[in-house]
């Protein structure tokens, strides 16, 4: 008996190190990656690849902190990859050394996010804001108050995001409150503005945004620039607003976790992500803009043709809890920064930070201008 | 002890007594038995001690000793750091208990008739809606709540046949309570029809005949004779779609559109957005205490039930 359980758990050992040899586990936003490029890479490398997705950073920190997440790859935001980096969850794995590095144009190196390139090599930029159905609202679009204080028209016909990350970034640049903003009766206001809202909120889904949006089931949604872009292009009523407050900015990097068991397969799987004429490819795909050297003729989305991701207003990019707000941190312990809960009635969506919180936002290194206008792409 | 060992034949007591793993039995039934363990009891102690440790900053959580939340569901800590009682969870909690009741009372309004009517049928009519009734978990669940999201939403079916009926056109019965309760009624529907079916099927129609024979009408038969009858079934019927409706969370975030949470969703929200694990798992905790509570409460029921009989 003993000998056929020493067998069989003999035989499973080798099965699975078998199978792993050639596999690459990807763990990305939403459709997100372009499947060509998975099906070439899978085949030039003889690799099989296996893509999850997830809808938010939250998720996406969530499963990489409960670890043996067995991913070999994820694309967190920026302010994530920060926090990732922080907790120790991300491998080093000498992405500065990378010829994608290389590739990486000037200006998106060496960020606040990941100051020396070591853990990522960023994929993807671009904004979130509120799209509209142009069928359903003429009404105008030039600023976040049409979103946050809606008109009768758009009352019961808007959706957020399930999640607070840029939702909140939104609500601040509105009300003019710093991103991670430590003053209570700033926060307050960002609050009072998001429970003032709710009643004329229809859903709060980071899901199925392009049906709900496209079928008129709402009228206005918290959205992204590019998937925006897409859904227009696929003939879908919809605009999204260039708020003169600005727009939340983001940007997505590759990272590799640090239990990942293809890590050998990850780094190919970047570098060949990022050769300019891939990432060209990715970029017409994934339709946000691309942070890479790309090939400008082969670049589908043009400024004529793709102006949500050519915005000609401020954008700020989003922070969390950063750098300095370790874990181990005991005024952190004793705070409770996220009380999902509004002291008026209802439960809160969007976690607001506490007073007490150390300075959370704010990396020595970043840089003190808070806006950083997207530069044109050249 | 001694006394039921005077009952064991005596060449049975005298035998040396065989090592437990020397008993085949217990290799058979060891693959159950590490299934129960590790994916029963384990996780459940985990939960439980996770409820008890110290938040991460980014999520997660360090094994230091922490009530914080536990004091959470009831304790707001406010913007000066007090404590001040916060009905906000508690009301949570209500409306989980309020939405699940609701869909255990009527799936047990449609499911009695609905079970009778099956068990009166000739046997092979019988079996194909039994078949009938089971084919709903032939599909995911996902799926089916979004078929419903297709029925109720905006140029949906029901909407359309209501401004054929010359309603006002364009209405939509998503994204609120009584949504979120269609679903789940739907969704827990054929696990409150099994039960009652099996037990109304059991139920002797003879019995029936008798309380007529005797002068009792229709109301009395159902209230004397055919209720007590099935009382077992409708009492499984009310547990299995009582509980796993407790801890729903498809359906508040998909059809009730995420803005009033049950439980379930709270707990989701506390591991992913809230980054609050300690707090989700004692959420989790209270939710499963209180199940005990009601498990307990109809088991002695039951119990006293058989007592009198």
């Amino acid at each position: 008996m003993k000998k056929y359980l020493a067998a069989t758990a003999l035989a499973l050992c080798f099965a699975t190190s078998a199978q792993a040899a050639g596999e690459l586990n990807i763990y990305a936003w939403a459709e997100s990656i372009s499947p060509d490029l998975i099906a070439k890479f899978s085949k030039e490398n003889d690799v099989k690849v296996n893509v999850d997705s997830f809808t938010s950073n939250e998720d996406l920190l969530t499963k990489l902190q409960a670890g043996s997440s067995g991913y070999d790859i994820a694309t967190p935001s920026q302010h994530f990859l920060r926090v990732m980096i922080d907790q120790g969850i991300i491998e080093n794995f000498g992405a500065n050394k990378l010829k994608a590095y290389e590739n990486i144009e000037e200006k998106w190196r060496n960020q606040w996010w990941d100051e020396k390139q070591e853990y990522s090599i960023p994929l993807a930029y671009g904004t979130a804001g509120f799209v509209v159905n142009t069928d359903q609202y003429k009404g105008p679009t030039d600023s976040f108050k049409y979103f946050f204080e809606p008109a009768e028209e758009l009352k019961g016909k808007i959706a957020l995001l399930s999640y607070p990350d840029e939702v909140i970034g939104a609500a601040q640049l509105y009300l003019g409150v710093p991103f991670c903003s430590e003053d209570q009766a700033e926060m307050k206001k960002v609050l009072d503005l998001l429970m003032a809202q709710k009643p004329s909120v229809a859903v709060y889904s980071s899901d199925n945004i392009a049906s709900r949006l496209a079928s008129g089931e709402v009228s206005a949604h918290f959205w992204w620039d590019g998937d925006s872009l897409r859904a227009r292009k696929t003939g879908s009523p919809v605009k999204l607003a260039m708020t003169k407050e600005g727009l939340v900015g983001w940007m997505d990097s590759y990272v590799i976790p640090k239990d990942a068991p293809n890590h050998d397969n990850a780094v190919k799987f970047i570098e060949f992500m990022s050769t300019a004429e891939n990432a060209t490819e990715q970029m017409n795909f994934y339709s946000h803009s691309s942070p890479m050297k790309v090939i400008a003729d082969k670049v589908v989305n043009t400024k004529e043709t793709a102006p949500e991701l050519y915005p000609d207003v401020p954008i700020t990019f989003s922070r969390t809890l950063g750098r300095r707000a370790g874990p181990r941190d005991p005024r952190l312990d004793a705070a409770s920064p996220v009380v999902p809960l509004s002291r008026r009635g209802r439960p809160r969506r969007f976690p607001i930070p506490s007073r007490r919180l150390p300075c959370p936002c704010t990396p020595a290194s970043a840089p003190s201008t808070r806006r950083r206008p997207i530069p044109s792409k050249s | 002890m001694t006394d039921s060992a005077l009952h064991i034949p005596a060449e049975t007591a005298r035998a040396p007594r065989a090592r437990f793993w020397h008993d085949l039995s217990f290799w058979g039934l060891l693959p159950s038995r590490l299934l129960m363990g590790f994916a029963l009891i384990l996780p459940i102690f985990i939960i439980a001690a996770v409820s008890v440790a110290t938040r991460g900053a980014y999520g997660g959580f360090t094994w230091d000793f922490n009530l914080a939340g536990y004091s959470q569901i009831l304790f707001n800590e406010g913007w000066t750091g007090e404590l001040e009682f916060t009905p906000q969870y508690l009301m949570i909690i209500g409306r989980t208990f309020l939405l699940a009741g609701a869909t255990t009372l009527i799936c047990l309004l449609f499911a009695v008739p609905v079970a009778y009517f099956i068990s009166r049928q000739p046997p092979g009519r019988k079996a194909a809606l039994v078949y009938l009734v089971t084919l709903p978990f032939w599909v995911s669940m996902i799926l089916r709540v979004y078929a419903w999201m297709i029925i109720l939403g905006k140029d949906g079916t029901l909407p359309k046949l209501l401004e054929t009926l010359g309603l006002p056109a364009g209405m939509s019965f998503m994204f609120n309570d009584g949504a979120t309760l269609t679903a789940m009624v739907y969704t827990a529907m054929p696990l409150m029809v099994l039960p009652v079916f099996a037990s109304i099927e059991k139920l002797d129609g003879t019995l029936i005949e008798a309380s007529h024979d005797l002068y009792g009408d229709r109301w009395v038969t159902l209230r004397r004779v055919i209720l007590p009858l099935t009382a077992p079934g409708l009492t499984a019927g009310a547990i299995l779609v009582f509980v796993p409706s407790l801890g729903a969370v498809l359906e508040p975030t998909l059809m009730g559109g995420g803005k009033q949470m049950m439980m379930g969703s709270l707990i989701q929200l506390q591991f992913g957005g809230g980054r609050n694990w300690p707090f989700g798992a004692a959420i989790a905790m209270a939710l499963m205490a209180l199940v005990m509570v009601f498990l307990i409460f109809t088991a002695l029921r039951a119990a006293r039930r058989e007592a009198t009989p």
